[in-house]
């Protein structure tokens, strides 16, 4: 049967609180949770050699450190495929018929894979203001290696402990009657041009980090690292098609959680068939060998010529050498008549003076900021730490003397989770 | 050529790349790439980190092309401006990392080089 428009159903069940009990259910907004068997369905993978769950809610005094990645719970209702295809589910084609969502939950995981720990969390204070999961009602998996397990090893292993926890949450929504639903209608190329001729045509180059242990993305399970610039429907991502393996450096990486709720996807529907018609989403990797970033580059261009769009949104992930790929996909892209609008962060100094990128063009003449990760500030001690505090001083955006004998650190933006996230998820702004 | 200053990189590969081993700092390492590049030897990786900053790690392996070649602009114009990023970042944190940290990066540094060459 031809599929002219390709439609998901997000449903949203609103969560307020989070509690563990003796039995894992979602009851009046309340996600309850049985500590015990979240702990065995982690340890169920041999490498961990013991597992514990917190719990980190909006408005309280909890630091969580090192953060590695953040997940939202979704469930697949109706249609083909699994939530996270190709890593806990199988590859079937995810991205059409109903989704439900668990909103306002997250799972957090944490753990030192590496000596320069990733990621601080606060739930209030002066550092919740920067970070989005400080809104959410976390659930906090600490688990720790059996000795001598390998770093990717290890990476591996807490990567894929947060996705069967994330599904585990899920299924608990899989026969609820969500709170709100939204629709998502992608239609095909020729249907798109004959539904609204006269919008302007816009598509989305998403940018993905490929470079190795914890600077990784999986499309599909597939490493990005190995794959060609392609196509993807916008819902696929609602989904969990792309998910994170990456979590250096914590200001602007995109966890799984940007990834499922990219707000450059939302957006981009909110505006179709208004001022503009969403055409579709490319994906390109950000290798570190340069004929790599030639020919990744040369083929977002080549897609976005050959989809015939008048403008391209491109969001990037990281900073230094991924810039480059930045640069060459919009240079690539304006010499075809394309107009591009690049999303990024900057690091112009503490002082905030300094060359934003490692890379520049006249072309770049549309650029969205999302902060300047450079930025020093001051968080306040908290009472309760999930994790491990001492690596303060060592995690990107410390340095010596970041944490403070009363527990307060002072640091760069770099540190805390999702600051200034490239996709532009964040409501802070300046005039 | 892999030019680094890391020494599980050239313990690793010495036998079977041309390894040329600075025992410097990541600058030193840089300008040793720079100066391949002005006598004619093509950039084939980018010098920068893609999180990791030039502040947090001591280590870099760049790769560069064996033989020479014409002097490429575009290789000038990338190892010239990774030099000017790396000095505006502030490095006195790099004085203080534990030899577990400093093994750490090691191992992420060589991990970005082996997704160069493809392993």
């Amino acid at each position: 049967m031809e599929v002219k428009i390709l439609k998901l159903e997000l449903g949203y069940i609103f969560i307020k609180d989070i509690q563990f009990s003796d039995v894992s259910k979602v009851e009046n907004g309340t996600l309850y949770v049985n500590k015990e068997e979240v702990k065995a369905l982690i340890l169920e993978d041999q490498n961990f050699k013991t597992a514990d769950v917190e719990l980190a809610k909006p408005g309280e005094s909890v630091r969580i450190m090192p953060v590695k990645d953040v997940i939202e719970p979704r469930v697949k209702v109706e249609g083909p495929g699994g939530i996270f295809p190709g890593m806990v589910s199988k590859v079937d084609t995810v991205g059409s018929g109903k989704t439900n969502v668990l909103k306002g939950a997250a799972v957090v995981t944490t753990g030192k894979i590496v000596g320069f720990q990733e990621g601080i969390i606060d739930m209030s204070g002066t550092g919740a203001e920067y970070t989005p999961f400080s809104k959410l009602n976390n659930l906090v998996i600490i688990c720790e290696p059996i000795d001598g397990l390998k770093q990717h090893e290890h990476e591996k292993a807490l990567r894929f402990a947060g996705y069967k926890v994330a599904l585990y949450l899920g299924a608990l929504a899989k026969d609820l009657t969500p709170d709100e639903v939204e629709v998502f209608e992608t239609p095909n190329l020729v249907e798109g041009i004959k539904m609204y001729p006269e919008l302007p045509r816009v598509a989305y180059v998403f940018m993905l980090q490929s470079q190795g242990l914890l600077h990784d993305t999986y499309v599909y399970g597939v490493d990005a690292k190995q794959t060609l610039t392609t196509m993807i429907y916008p819902t696929e991502v609602m989904d969990g098609a792309i998910v994170s393996g990456n979590c250096v450096s914590a200001c602007d990486k995109n966890t799984t959680y940007h990834h499922l709720n990219n707000p450059i996807i939302y957006d981009l529907f909110k505006e179709h068939g208004k001022t503009l018609n969403f055409v579709g989403v490319i994906i390109t990797n950000e290798n570190v060998y340069l004929a790599d970033k030639e020919r990744s580059s040369n083929w977002s261009a080549k897609l976005a010529g050959f989809l015939g769009v008048d403008g391209v949104i491109v969001s990037e992930e990281g900073f230094g050498n991924p810039d480059t790929d930045l640069i060459m996909n919009c240079k690539k892209i304006e010499a075809k008549g394309i107009k591009t609008v690049l999303v990024t962060d900057e690091y112009a100094g503490r002082d905030g003076t300094s060359q934003s990128l490692a890379d520049a063009d006249v072309s770049a003449n549309a650029v969205v900021s999302a902060g300047n990760a450079n930025e020093v500030i001051e968080l306040p001690p908290m009472e309760k730490i999930i994790g491990h505090v001492e690596v303060a001083d060592v995690i990107a955006g410390g340095f010596d003397g970041s944490l403070h004998k009363d527990g307060s650190i002072t640091a760069e933006l770099q540190v805390i989770t999702g600051a200034t996230n490239e996709m532009g998820f964040n409501k802070l702004s300046a005039r | 050529m892999i030019i680094t200053n890391n020494d599980w990189v050239l313990n690793k590969y010495k036998d079977i790349y041309n390894v040329v081993y600075i025992d410097g700092t990541f600058k030193d390492v840089l300008i040793a790439v720079r100066d391949k590049i002005h006598i004619g030897h093509e950039l084939l990786t980018h010098p920068l980190g893609s999180s990791v900053k030039p502040s947090e790690t001591p280590y870099k392996s760049v790769i560069v092309s064996d033989n020479k070649n014409y002097t490429s602009f575009d290789s000038i114009y990338m190892i010239e401006n990774a030099i000017i990023t790396y000095d505006k970042f502030n490095k006195d944190k790099l004085k203080l990392i534990s030899d577990k940290v400093k093994e750490d990066l090691k191992l992420i540094d060589l991990t970005v080089l082996e997704s160069a060459l493809d392993i």
